[in-house]
């Protein structure tokens, strides 16, 4: 059995206050390879929380098991107080928490035209589409890109619709798992400045994933906790 | 050695619309020199990269001139002035690439072939190059152990797979090394690394044009930056300047964006490519914008009416 | 990052003209001939036996006088009709079992992957002449025995296709944004799917074809009052031996026909299902 990939664990004070969405003591193999050995964390609403660490250590994994599209070996995921007990489709709470993924074009259907993707959730869920629109268009997308499919349209262009996408349900946490990595500067600066403003105006919690600390020192003001990672291949 | 670009122009045609994907650009690298070609995602300088390798797809139509000029300073395989635009392709293939351009491109891993070993691709590079090193000892140059190269690329980490990369491009001992966006994806440690690697090459002697969006990056080797807009060249400045002075508004923007400094955005979107202003391409986002801007400003190391 | 990257060096194929002109003049002929002919593809002539091709008969007469290429035409038809149906039923019975295991993995995919191994390791021709034997020689047993041996072929494609898509983080990302997962399968499986079943079936319709022509060649296909390319070479391979080379040639050349142009289609239908082809430059 490979030796345990990564650890962390967050001051135990936190756990008593408002719930939140709580990760306790998460284990996931697959197969015989462990990619998370009882890790912890805690989302507290109104809060954006930095996670720092290397790429390949299971920061990725964690985020799904958050996003409850992923059921852990071990461990408990709770939102709002509420043990999670089923998982992905079955979730019926999927939608209170929304994923954004380092690599926009597989984080969208090729198929799918720009405005398919960021009115999906509303269409799934048999909500007005309007949310939609605005949203993309404060993310700055503009009308003609709509029609675009995603090999017409940059990194930079299709993150922002993702990003459209994951607002879309007014998730109350939200996990950004290396979101900019592939994104210049003044795009990186601008997603992050429309979630901080989500956050502010909706009291809803942030997960930033990154390797970069000098972003997420800047992004969460200093509130960043760092992964303590062990070898892993 | 030295590479002049003047006026280089690249069009693509696409259904229905013209793709202006560079224009105008002109600049110089020296050897012993690394120029830092920057701008937003989408702006053209990777086709700039591909346009000096002659690695332009039928539909691109190219104009302008890039100048290799060999110098005494260093040993060239070949004696002449050679406009890589104009080169026929066996030129290309047997003279220039990997010969006098080494190509570092993004993505190390997926440039490699699954099934043979780092070995077997830096042995058939040095074999076609006609070079009678081994890989063993090329792999040294670039920082890979002997034991490394028996690898294939999945086993290699991402900082393995840049040094075989780095080792391919300089297996034929080009002067001029090109690097596509190598950064991208990469953890901070791994750019950092990466950009040492380049300054290792540039004290060496060699000419290194770095292609890239990271400015973070960029300042740690660039020795000169041009700042590319809409497949325009809108600021030319040595490196110490244009990090602590820029000049053109959108350059300032673009540091203003990092997140060691202002952290803010560039307001507006960059324009289509298929439908640029006759003027200035920057003006509708452009906080110094006056009716003088609907003429296109001429670029004396920075391209704006107002600077 | 994103590079300006133009495809044009390789057009998506001219459209495969030549291709889609055969079929078309092969599908009207199938179609319209037996419509508009005056003649009866059965008229029995035995002064007329045994012709050899002349601007009467263009194709020649068979052994008992029929027009060799009224009766291709009318062959073509069936043997057509009959792979068309066969084809799209095996398509569909494949793609079905290859979505459910894909889709529910697990012991149900193991079960079902063991049946299709159970099912491919059955001889076709072999296990197609068991069937029809089973049944009296008709259309309806020449689809089964195709269909019972070939539907593991899109069994397999699907499968391995849904198995793709289900890792990709755009069924994560249509899962939390509310998708259940019907609706993952009705919005990203079926349209990622619909691409790789058109070229099942266009595939699989030659060698559907081909089945019945030999099936019926050795007289377990189509009853041998319906002229079937099959039955047609069958029937030629008596006077074969006499010298007369039409009777067999030309039913087998409308054998080949077809499948020599849907096989170009099919290649151009591959190249077109490709999202990238649709537009050349990649921002």
């Amino acid at each position: 059995m490979s030796e345990p990939t990564s650890t962390l664990t967050v001051p135990d004070t936190r756990i008593q206050q408002a719930p939140g969405l709580e990760a306790e003591e998460i284990t996931v193999s697959f197969g015989r390879h462990r990619v998370l050995d009882r890790v912890s964390i805690a989302l507290r609403p109104g809060e954006t929380l930095g996670l720092a660490g290397p790429s390949g250590c299971g920061k990725s994994t964690l985020a799904r098991v958050l996003a409850l599209l992923l059921r852990p070996s071990r461990g408990t995921v709770r939102m709002d107080g509420h043990p999670i007990s089923r998982w992905r489709h079955r979730a019926p709470q999927r939608t209170r928490v929304a994923l954004i993924f380092q690599q926009p074009r597989m984080a969208v259907d090729p198929r799918f035209t720009l405005e398919d993707v960021f009115t999906e959730p509303l269409r799934a869920t048999r909500r007005p589409l309007d949310r939609a629109y605005e949203l993309a268009e404060d993310l700055g997308l503009t009308r003609e890109l709509f029609t675009r499919r995603p090999h017409e349209v940059s990194d930079g262009q299709l993150q922002r619709a993702c990003v459209a996408r994951a607002l879309a349900l007014e998730p109350a946490y939200l996990i950004c798992d290396e979101m900019t990595t592939m994104l210049d500067a003044s795009t990186q600066a601008h997603l992050v400045s429309r979630i901080e403003a989500y956050r502010e105006r909706t009291g809803a919690a942030v997960l930033a994933i990154s390797h970069d600390t000098e972003l997420l020192d800047r992004w969460t003001d200093g509130n960043v906790h760092s992964w303590a990672a062990h070898r892993g291949i | 050695m030295k590479l002049r670009v003047d006026g280089l122009t690249v069009r693509f045609r696409i259904p229905g619309a013209t793709v202006h994907a560079v224009t105008d650009a002109s600049f110089e690298l020296s050897e012993g020199r690394c120029l830092a070609l920057v701008g937003e995602s989408g702006c053209g300088k990777s086709v700039m990269a591909h346009a000096l390798l002659g690695l332009l797809p039928a539909n691109a139509t190219v104009t302008g001139h890039a100048w290799l000029d060999p110098t005494a300073t260093r040993t060239d395989s070949s004696g002449e002035a050679l406009d890589l635009i104009t080169a026929p392709e066996k030129t290309l293939a047997r003279q220039v690439r990997g010969r006098r351009i080494g190509l570092i491109p993004q993505s190390p891993a997926a440039h490699l072939t699954p099934v043979r070993t780092a070995r077997a691709h830096l042995a058939e590079t040095l074999r076609e190059l006609g070079r009678t090193e081994t890989p063993d000892a090329l792999a040294a140059r670039a920082g890979l152990r002997p034991e490394d190269l028996d690898r294939y690329p999945h086993q290699l980490s991402g900082g393995m797979a840049q040094r075989v990369a780095n080792a391919l491009a300089l297996a034929g001992d080009p002067p001029l090394i090109i690097a596509d966006e190598p950064t991208t994806g990469l953890d901070r440690p791994l750019v950092d690394a990466t950009m040492t690697e380049l300054r290792r090459l540039r004290d060496e002697g060699r000419a290194v044009l770095l292609i890239t969006h990271d400015l973070r990056a960029a300042e740690q080797v660039a020795d000169e930056v041009a700042v590319m807009y809409a497949g325009r060249i809108v600021e030319l400045a040595e490196a110490e300047s244009f990090f602590t002075r820029p000049r053109h508004p959108y350059a300032r923007g673009l540091l203003d964006a990092l997140p060691t400094r202002a952290f803010k955005p560039v307001p507006g979107r960059p324009p289509e490519l298929t439908r640029l202003p006759a003027g200035c391409a920057f003006q509708p986002r452009c906080p110094l914008a006056t009716p003088l801007c609907d003429e296109q400003p001429k670029l004396n190391g920075v391209a704006c009416h107002h600077v | 990052m994103a590079a300006v990257e133009a495809t044009a060096g390789r057009r998506p194929g001219r459209r495969p003209v030549l291709a889609v002109a055969t079929l078309a003049v092969l599908v009207l002929a199938a179609l319209v001939v037996p419509l508009v002919a005056q003649l009866d593809q059965q008229l029995v002539d035995l002064r007329s036996a045994g012709l050899p091709p002349s601007l009467a008969h263009p194709f020649g007469t068979d052994e008992v006088g029929r027009d060799v290429l009224l009766r291709s035409i009318y062959g073509l038809r069936v043997s057509m009709l009959v792979g068309l149906v066969a084809a799209v039923v095996s398509v569909v019975i494949g793609g079905l079992v290859g979505l459910v295991a894909g889709t529910l993995g697990g012991l149900v995919d193991r079960l079902l992957m063991r049946v299709v191994d159970g099912f491919n390791s059955l001889p076709h021709l072999l296990f197609g002449v068991f069937i029809v034997a089973m049944f009296a020689p008709s259309p309806t047993a020449v689809v089964v025995a195709v269909a019972v041996t070939h539907w593991t072929t899109a069994a397999r494609i699907v499968r391995s296709e849904v198995l793709s898509l289900r890792g990709r983080p755009f069924v994560d990302a249509a899962i939390s944004g509310g998708s259940t997962r019907a609706r993952v399968i009705r919005r990203h499986f079926l349209p990622n799917l619909a691409p790789h079943l058109l070229l099942a079936t266009v595939l699989m319709i030659p060698h559907a074809i081909w089945h019945e022509t030999a099936l019926s060649f050795l007289g377990l296909g189509l009853p041998p009052h319906m002229a079937s390319l099959g039955n047609m070479i069958n029937d030629g391979q008596r006077s074969l031996l006499a010298g007369d080379w039409w009777s067999s040639l030309f039913p087998g050349l409308l054998i080949l026909l077809p499948t020599l142009a849907l096989s170009a289609l099919a290649q151009h239908v591959r190249d077109r299902a490709n999202p990238r082809w649709r537009s050349e430059l990649v921002l």
